[in-house]
């Protein structure tokens, strides 16, 4: 078993014991009624919750990105060796996985405009607006993202296979240049999705 | 080598126990031992000895003696010879007793043979010297003691039909009596068995008590008890007091209440005027405490008089517990503090935070209405927005309540504090991204289907 394996194990096996112990504990300790989500929900500050949402949308986005430059750039890079004419037209794939990433920093703008200050310290006096503020950031945030990430791959992969078809046949980049088209959309799905979590956003006392 | 580590732990190991010896603090106990025996034809007693080591008092020394001689007044009077010598211990007899296998060497064969031939006999080892066993058989016995010297039974004609107590001294003293005490335990049996001769010559069933005044081996106290070393905790230096207890109508106690500190405060002329209520609550009973419970209400009220200038001021603690479907158990809530003074009314919630399930307690460092507060003003245009309540170590059971301590404590502090879940919770989150970052990273492979190390370099063309 190699280290990499070995280590994955060890750490499922701590994560799950320690889960294990966990409950038993309060099981048999009849604590059960301290297990208590909402507690965790309420108590924790709507403020993490908003930068999560803002830190994920522009990393996840960028994630996405950079895996599908990585992709399609390498492949170009390869073909262009044999095919030098296929350079210059196929930076249209790295365009279209750059768009994915600028998705993401707009919308992490976006949100994290919408961060105010509010005065409460209890759930009461915090009050839920305050919470649906926080929640919907997160959601928002982890919306644009995952759905940027997921785009920016499939963006990569289809360049990389333009790229590579190009360079055997001129004439195929158009067509292929059409499902490119399409797998760039998806992030766009996530992005209007995401501006319509957080427009009734209102933070603050 | 062996010998030489052997010989140095046999030695560590008498030292040792020379210093346990030393600093065992054996109490200068003054107990006697007891040997009683019967000639009546049955058994008189059929008492448990006691357990080894244990010193009789004089109500368990009561208790055998009475059992063998009968507090019932029809019961055949005993005759009783008590012989006391001045001083015996148990570690006489075993010295010389010939328990060792040397029967030839006992000095004691007059004992053991009426031992041996008697129907009953009780062996106590350490009597507490102050049973004083004369007055115990006097008292049991209701007869006047009679010292008689040895040689003046052989006068004395016994009635059998009248209880009697005969006392022999035997002497066993040190000092100025030259014999050797083995000696003088020779010839302390040698009375012993002229007594029981003349008894049984004249055909009298009797009960003979051999003991002592005092222990003949005395071990002195060589540590006096060590004074308290007890250390205390820093916390322990306040006085603790007994929680305040409200009684239903079947008397049980239905309400705890304690707090480490009370304080009210009124907002009055502009300026806040304190008061501390905990003396007056807890420790010196300045309070009037009344109280109800039923199955779904508790209230606790405590009257005061004369707080911060108000003649009349009153505390009002309104609890109640119901089934919450949902968790599937019952809870009980702090639904109202409320404040009389004079007339008018304060009043504070405390329905959302002082909450617990009602088999427990609920325990909390602060419950106040200022800082972080638990308990809040009714209405915004409350009274209670000129007061202020603050307990400190605060600790209340409405329902539930078994005995007079309060049930497991259900803290308003969790383990993890909020901080530390979110903490806990955005690291977590980094590691998991973290770990999937380092994975796709270690998978990285470059092409190396074409690569030939033994071949020659590529060319790559300058040109085109």
């Amino acid at each position: 078993m190699n280290g990499q394996a070995l280590l994955y194990g060890g750490v499922t096996v701590a994560f799950w014991s320690t889960l294990l112990v966990v409950g038993i504990c309060y099981t048999i300790f009849d604590l059960g009624f301290r297990f208590d989500v909402a507690w965790f929900l309420t108590e924790t500050s709507p403020f993490m919750w908003a930068n999560l949402g803002i830190g994920l949308a522009i990393s996840l986005s960028v994630v996405g990105a950079a895996w599908g430059i990585y992709i399609t750039g390498s492949s170009i890079i390869g073909g262009g060796v044999k095919a030098p004419r296929i350079k210059t037209k196929n930076l249209v794939s790295i365009i279209f996985c750059e768009a994915v990433a600028i998705y993401g920093i707009i919308m992490a703008i976006v949100i994290s405009n919408m961060a105010e200050n509010f005065s409460g310290t209890t759930p009461d006096t915090i009050g839920f607006k305050n919470y649906q503020a926080g929640y919907s950031m997160f959601g928002a945030g982890l919306t644009v993202g995952f759905s940027n990430l997921f785009c920016g791959i499939c963006v990569g992969i289809v360049g990389s296979g333009a790229a590579l078809a190009d360079a055997q046949n001129a004439s195929l980049f158009v067509k292929i240049l059409i499902v490119e088209i399409f797998g760039s959309a998806i992030g766009l799905f996530g992005v209007i999705v995401a501006i319509l979590q957080t427009s009734k956003v209102k933070m603050g006392d | 080598m062996a010998e030489e580590m052997f010989g140095r732990l046999v030695s560590i190991m008498m030292v040792f126990s020379l210093l346990l010896s030393v600093f065992t603090t054996r109490s200068c106990s003054d107990h006697v031992p007891l040997i009683m025996w019967s000639s009546e034809g049955r058994s008189l007693w059929t008492q448990d000895p006691p357990v080894a080591g244990h010193i009789v008092s004089r109500s368990q020394l009561e208790t055998y003696l009475s059992s063998a001689f009968g507090s019932a007044p029809n019961s055949a009077p005993h005759t009783v010879l008590l012989f006391l010598q001045d001083r015996l211990s148990v570690d006489d007899i075993t010295l010389y007793g010939g328990v060792f296998g040397n029967k030839q060497d006992s000095v004691f064969p007059n004992l053991e043979t009426a031992l041996q031939s008697s129907s009953s006999l009780l062996v106590l080892p350490s009597v507490s010297g102050s049973a004083s066993v004369p007055e115990v058989l006097q008292g049991l016995l209701n007869v006047a003691p009679l010292s008689l010297d040895p040689e003046q039974l052989n006068e004395l004609h016994l009635d059998v039909s009248s209880p009697a107590l005969l006392v022999f001294r035997l002497p066993f003293g040190t000092g100025s009596n030259e014999m050797a005490p083995k000696d003088s335990l020779r010839e302390n049996d040698r009375l012993m068995g002229n007594v029981l001769d003349a008894v049984k010559a004249q055909a009298v069933p009797y009960t003979a008590v051999y003991t002592a005044l005092a222990p003949s081996w005395v071990t002195r106290d060589v540590n006096p008890a060590p004074q308290s070393v007890g250390r205390s905790l820093l916390q322990a230096t306040n006085d603790v007091y007994a929680p305040l207890q409200i009684l239903d109508n079947m008397g049980k106690v239905c309400i705890l209440f304690w707090a480490s500190n009370l304080t009210v405060s009124v907002l009055q002329s502009g300026q806040w005027q304190k008061a501390d209520l905990t003396d007056k609550t807890f420790i010196s009973s300045g309070v009037e405490k009344n109280g109800s419970c039923n199955a779904s209400n508790s209230q606790l009220i405590l009257k005061y008089g004369n707080i911060l200038g108000f003649q009349t001021f009153q505390l009002t603690f309104a609890m109640s517990q119901r089934l919450y479907p949902v968790s599937a158990r019952q809870w009980f809530t702090l639904d109202q503090v409320q404040l009389n003074y004079d007339g008018h009314n304060a009043t504070f919630n405390g329905s959302d935070g002082i909450t617990a399930p009602s088999e427990y307690s609920y325990h909390c460092q602060m419950v106040s209405s200022s800082d972080y507060p638990l308990l809040v003003p009714s209405t915004p245009t409350d009274n209670a927005k000129q007061w202020i309540l603050t307990f400190t170590d605060f600790q209340i059971q409405g329902f539930g309540v078994t005995g007079e301590n309060f049930s497991y404590a259900n803290d308003c502090a969790s383990f993890f504090t909020p901080g530390i879940w979110m903490g806990l919770v955005t690291s977590l989150l980094l590691l998991l991204i973290l770990t999937y970052g380092l994975h796709m990273i270690l998978q990285l492979r470059s092409m190396d289907r074409f690569d030939d190390p033994k071949g020659p370099a590529i060319a790559v063309p300058q040109n085109d």
